[in-house]
């Protein structure tokens, strides 16, 4: 140790609080201050500078250069697409997002995306997901970039400031869990606290290690980089809790027309950038998806397998969960997840023609190859199929009924493990995704990409049927 | 010995509710704030299908019991302000359901349950309960002999508003359903090559538990357990050199087998370990699980609150009387 900070270094490790957790007090002393909704589109020119003044920032072109809090915020959001699609990226051209000098304009361009996106979608659209992944990244560069001596006690202090307690319990986490920011077998615990500081691991665990230095074991269970990952991981919890708060709260109040103007630049910014040719990035198959006939060929080893037929015990998840919701998403509108908006059936299929005549089909006729076939035994699970599909538990799906009961989307790969484990066999594209409807869609980009003109058996499905 | 699992008739069922049930016998964990719970029951032998019923207090649920004599009786994990509805949860026990017959690593290889495979379910719930207190800290845990396996039904209030999500990732840990990283960096050498360290080389948190998990499978395992990773030349290679897992010798049980069909090997566990759970029932807020002191009636055995897990014998100590006085007994 041996190295105390000064006064300036002290001031600058404040700036740089609020510069990682734009949700800190000092965070929210910059908004207090500079928060005004009105100057948003006005050029700034100390924003201007100081981007310009940003270390390796390309300034050949002012399109690189964002103008007010406005531009700022759609240059975060343009940063994070291209960072994780486009092949073409260069960190240069946004080398001011890792200017720790930018704090006071980031902090607010963060403010402004967060009340855009909790006014005009709901916290789980992909623009609210797009914001929390896109902060944690942020986080995670630039903590990456700090000098060793500032990253250490910068760290501490966040850590310091979002955990009160003297050791953290696994359990005060549960909302991190809860959304899978962060894994429990990540972490090293014992006796439900959440072991983070090197002398508190040698106090615990240094008569348990044989053979093996105890301080090289804890940097390389422990280390910095898991009070980093915490770190990164509890700022984009509160970033999301922050667009829930303002979600909340909008019906009350009258909307900004400035903050919709900005959520709706959000948004087609990320139409814009979700497609970049060949990246193979998870979002490199974008685009709209629009309802198509079914493509049998794409579909996952899960699904082939609830077709083909499934034992007892599984059936009734099976059939009525997993296959029901598959199919009619699959057919009639593949891309829920990223999209915001309808949860209707009859909004793509305004008569139910497709619903009655192809969805509903192949749902009962693979209820009939499970063993034993499943409406032999339980003949009221009908009802339930219909009532996944939004239609209420009635025998027949109706437009009056429509709403009564809530359409479900596909369960998560995670959840069929838990549920379905027997009809989980992982192929090489199961890896790259979390959702059987997700793999439908990546397999449908590949098989287009690959040439792969194959009829779609769909056409095919009706003899199959006779 | 051959009566003990057979199914109780209607006869049994009201001698045992008016003879030996006693309402007293009641957890103190159920007692308290039993008009919170939900309670279903099953009268016919077809499920559970009496549900969203609430007693107000413990002589109501008694005046129940013993003049309805159910087949089976439930109570809800869940706690609720209005449980009639099952409206306004308020919270739920964290709950591991280990039952005997679904254990994926049986010795006995019976197709139901046996003495040789209730006592396995009680050495596993012995190994969780460790790890839920060692690793995630955590008290006011019960143990419950559910008739033919075992219900571990933890009242920290830390852990009861954990969500379904949360429960997952608790199950996993516990279970060993996750096969620990193996590669690992130190800080400020970027660019350097990780370090390999095994979950057996790391004498605590989540690679200890599963190390713990992973040794018990291998030397419980009877050689007909299906996993997608091992084929039957490496099963029986498991098999052959599994001694030096009960010695601890972990690095040369690894270079027999060698590393790629190790890793396999601790794929293929990982998954089997977690059937160790029912995870249904674990990631389920609103469960109603088998209520301690009713009878399990398929099995004629009693489910009931279990003191020391480490001496418990469910053939000495839940079985009725009415089964020992069963004609031919």
């Amino acid at each position: 140790m041996g190295n105390f900070l000064s006064i300036v270094q002290l001031i600058e490790i404040m700036v740089l609080i609020s510069y990682l957790n734009p949700f800190s007090s000092e965070g929210e002393e910059i908004v207090r201050e500079k928060g005004s909704i009105e100057g948003i589109f006005e050029v700034n020119p100390e924003l201007l500078q100081l981007v310009r003044d940003s270390k390796s920032q390309n300034i050949s072109d002012d399109s690189y250069i964002p103008k007010n809090y406005a531009d700022l915020a759609l240059k975060r959001v343009e940063w994070y697409l291209r960072r994780k699609n486009d092949k073409k990226y260069n960190h240069n051209d946004y080398a001011f997002l890792i200017n720790p000098k930018i704090a006071k304009f980031d902090v607010i361009s963060i403010y402004t995306m967060a009340q855009a996106i909790g006014i005009k979608f709901n916290p789980k659209s992909r623009e609210g997901r797009l914001l929390v992944e896109s902060q944690g990244k942020l986080v995670e560069d630039r903590l990456e970039k700090l000098v060793p001596i500032e990253r250490k006690e910068v760290v501490n202090n966040l850590l310091n400031q979002m955990i009160t307690q003297d050791n953290i319990k696994w359990t005060s986490m549960s909302q991190l869990l809860g959304s899978k920011k962060i894994n429990l077998t990540d972490m090293i615990l014992d006796q439900g606290d959440v072991v983070l500081e090197k002398e508190d691991f040698l106090i615990r665990f240094e008569d348990k290690i044989e053979g093996r230095l105890p301080e090289k074991m804890y940097d390389l269970l422990i280390g910095e980089k898991i009070k980093e990952m915490i770190i990164s991981r509890m700022i984009m919890q509160k970033t999301e809790n922050y667009i829930h708060k303002v979600h909340e709260m909008a019906p009350k109040i009258e909307a900004h027309p400035t903050l919709l103007e900005i959520g709706e630049q959000i948004s087609e910014k990320i139409k814009e950038l979700s497609y970049f040719p060949g990246s193979g990035g998870s979002g490199g198959f974008g685009g709209d998806i629009k309802a198509t006939q079914l493509q049998h060929e794409a579909f996952p080893p899960c699904i082939q397998k609830t077709i083909e037929g499934v034992g007892s015990g599984n059936r009734n998840d099976a059939i009525v969960l997993l296959l029901t919701s598959f199919l009619s998403y699959a057919r009639l509108y593949p891309s829920v997840f990223r999209n915001e908006g309808t949860s209707k059936i009859s909004d793509i299929d305004p008569d139910l023609q497709i619903t009655i005549n192809e969805i509903i089909p192949l749902i009962f006729e693979a209820a009939n190859n499970c063993n034993p076939p499943l409406f032999d035994d339980d003949p009221q699970e009908k009802l339930n199929v219909i009532a996944k599909l939004g239609f209420g538990v009635n025998k027949d799906p109706e437009l009056k009924h429509e709403g009564e009961s809530k359409w479900y989307t596909p369960m998560s790969c995670d959840k069929i493990k838990i549920h379905l484990s027997s009809l989980c066999k992982p192929d090489a594209t199961c890896k790259k995704i979390g959702n059987p409807l997700s793999y439908y869609n990546r397999k449908r980009w590949e098989l287009r990409n690959s040439g792969d003109k194959t009829p779609s058996k769909s056409s095919e499905s009706d003899s199959d049927t006779d | 010995m051959t009566h003990i699992f057979e199914p109780s008739t209607l006869e049994e069922r009201r001698r045992y509710y008016r003879d030996e049930w006693d309402i007293n016998d009641l957890p103190d964990f159920i007692r308290k704030d039993l008009s919170k719970r939900e309670f279903g029951f099953d009268h016919l032998g077809r499920g559970p299908n009496d549900r969203y019923r609430v007693f107000k207090t413990p002589d109501m649920l008694k005046r129940f019991m013993r003049y309805r004599s159910p087949f089976a009786a439930y109570c809800s994990v869940a706690f609720y302000n209005k449980p009639r509805k099952r409206g306004e949860w308020l919270k739920s026990e964290l709950v591991f359901d280990v039952d005997a017959k679904d254990v994926p690593v049986r010795s006995c290889g019976c197709d139901s349950v046996c003495e040789i495979c209730l006592d396995e379910a009680r050495q596993i719930v012995a190994g969780l309960i460790d790890t839920l207190k060692q690793d995630l800290g955590l008290k006011n845990i019960h143990v419950i002999y559910s008739g033919r396996g075992y219900h571990i039904r933890i009242l920290d209030e830390s852990a009861m508003g954990l969500d379904s999500e949360g429960r997952s990732q608790v199950l996993k840990y516990v279970a060993g359903a996750e096969p620990p990283k193996n590669k690992y960096f130190m800080e400020d050498e970027s660019g350097q090559k990780p370090y390999e360290l095994e979950h057996f080389s790391i004498p605590l948190g989540y690679p200890a538990v599963f190390t713990k998990r992973i040794k018990y499978a291998i030397l419980h395992m009877n050689g007909t357990e299906k996993m997608e990773e091992v084929n039957p030349k490496l099963m029986k290679d498991v098999l052959k050199y599994r001694e030096m897992v009960q010695k601890d010798e972990w690095g040369l049980f690894k270079n027999k087998i060698g590393p790629i069909r190790y890793r396999n090997l601790v794929e293929g566990i990982s998954k089997l370990n977690m059937g160790l759970v029912d995870a249904k029932v674990s990631i389920d807020l609103k469960r109603i699980l088998r209520m301690p002191t009713s009878l399990h009636s398929k099995v004629s055995m009693r489910c009931m609150e279990v003191k020391n897990i480490e001496t418990f014998d469910p053939l000495k100590e839940a079985v009725p009387k009415f089964v020992n006085e069963r004609k031919g007994y």
